[in-house]
């Protein structure tokens, strides 16, 4: 009963956490044209798990906001649309990733330096 | 194949028109490379096909994640009193429905039949009539009603910008409206499905009949203007409710929608041929009196100021309205002040 608890609490904050950050991580790698399903995996790879049903309205909305631009491939026998950072996209991308370094750093911080001591686990 | 048709289209059809196409093809797309991923070259199934669909989810909320907002008529901030304006006209209409039935039942046994037919049609006629004015009334409040506390919502808010808390003698009772809505809904159920029974009931040791106020011929034309006459009075008692408190805003609306009220109800009781032209000579057949008796002559003369007495006391009632909206809006902005 607890240990299901806990689970939820755990499920639904991870969901938040990483809800935050995926779009760093969806950005980072559009430096070069990819397409939605290639992302999905190439992410995966990477240990960021993201579902294709989150993923392709993510990356129309970052279009629609002026981040990614995007082109239909239609050469090979399956059409697909490739999306690319655009030149606002980098900078802000860049931006994000000095903002991102400093909550990792004092986040690390505050973890190593108080949640120990109270719960005196070392 | 079928049934990735069939999940594409179920997303689509959820889209604005311009964006279906586009999002269309990329789905297909995205499906089959998942197809791909899991099976490789081997041959697909349709087990296969459902896993991937399952994967990717409810059509419903893809579409919902694809919009980035959920489409509404009527916002959370509304809804709860909408549900309960909603309740109220519903359940009035059908209850008023269903107690003219019953009269007409006792007043007249043996056409019960007939009172039975009219009472389903009043009821397929009169609830979606209420549910949809509702409705309507709620949507152009969600749309230019403004309740949406703009100053609240706007990006450089002040801490002095907050509405202050509406005195007592300001705030609007709960009961109060919902009474006012429940009079109107009655009373346009009643104009509307039983206006023949809209005048003097005539009993000679039994119901005989009704000498009819109204002019029946024309009430057909009229009874637009008073089914204007009511939506919109149940709309202010509704925008009442929502608001909760006399404010400039509401007391400033009060007046519009009286003001209308009042010259539509003025220009409809001014025609010759809105009244019951046959109105004397109907009570005269009755038998209630004889034409030069002075019970005739009381009456027929009442009758002739009928009009102007009526415009009188309307004008009164919704004039204190207005009057007593406006005092009341002053107290509640002096203490805010």
């Amino acid at each position: 009963m607890v240990d299901t608890n806990i689970n939820e609490h755990l499920d639904r904050l991870l969901q938040e956490l990483r809800r935050g950050t995926i779009t760093l991580g969806v950005l980072s790698q559009l430096f070069e044209p990819r397409y939605g399903y290639s992302l999905v995996t190439l992410l995966n790879e990477k240990g960021i798990p993201i579902e294709p049903g989150t993923l392709y309205p993510l990356l129309r909305r970052l279009e629609k906001q002026g981040l990614l631009n995007s082109e239909w491939d239609t050469n090979e026998a399956r059409p697909r649309k490739y999306y690319l950072l655009s030149n606002t996209g980098k900078e802000v991308y860049d931006l994000l990733v000095i903002e991102w370094k400093s909550i990792v750093t004092s986040l690390n911080n505050i973890i190593s330096n108080g949640g120990n001591e109270k719960n005196g686990n070392d | 194949m079928e049934m990735i048709n069939r999940y594409v289209y179920a997303v689509a059809h959820r889209l604005p028109q311009g964006q279906r196409e586009d999002i269309a093809v990329e789905l297909r797309g995205l499906i089959e490379d998942m197809l791909d991923e899991r099976l490789g070259d081997s041959d697909r199934t349709a087990k296969d096909i459902e896993t991937v669909l399952l994967d990717l989810g409810n059509p419903k909320d893809l579409a919902d994640k694809y919009r980035g907002t959920k489409k509404c008529l009527i916002g959370p901030e509304l809804f709860d009193s909408y549900i309960l304006v909603l309740k109220i006209v519903l359940i009035v209409v059908a209850v008023s429905i269903g107690a003219g039935f019953l009269i007409q039942t006792i007043l007249e046994p043996f056409s019960i039949l007939d009172h039975f037919i009219n009472m389903i049609i009043s009821i397929f006629t009169a609830l979606p009539m209420a549910f949809a004015w509702t409705t309507f009334g709620f949507t152009m409040g969600e749309h230019y009603g403004g309740f949406k506390e703009k100053h609240l919502q706007n990006k450089e808010w002040q801490p002095s910008d907050l509405p202050g808390i509406p005195d007592e003698k300001g705030k609007i009772k709960r009961s109060d409206s919902i009474a006012g809505i429940v009079f109107y809904a009655i009373g346009l159920v009643f104009l509307t499905f039983s206006s023949n029974y809209f005048g003097v009931w005539v009993f000679n040791n039994k119901f005989t009949g009704v000498v009819p106020f109204l002019n029946e011929e024309t009430y057909g034309f009229y009874l637009l203007f008073i089914i204007f006459i009511f939506g919109f009075g149940i709309l202010k008692e509704g925008f009442k409710l929502v608001i909760g408190k006399w404010t400039y805003k509401l007391a400033l609306f009060t007046l519009v929608i009286n003001a209308i009220s009042l010259t539509a109800i003025l220009v409809m009781i001014k025609q010759a041929n809105f009244w019951n032209p046959k109105f004397m000579n109907g009570l005269v057949e009755s038998g209630l009196f004889a034409i030069g008796s002075e019970g005739f002559n009381i009456v027929s003369q009442l009758w002739g100021k009928l009009t102007f007495w009526l415009l009188v006391f309307l004008a009164i009632a919704l004039i204190w309205d207005i009057v007593n909206g406006f005092i009341k809006a002053r107290k509640t902005s002096n203490l805010m002040g």
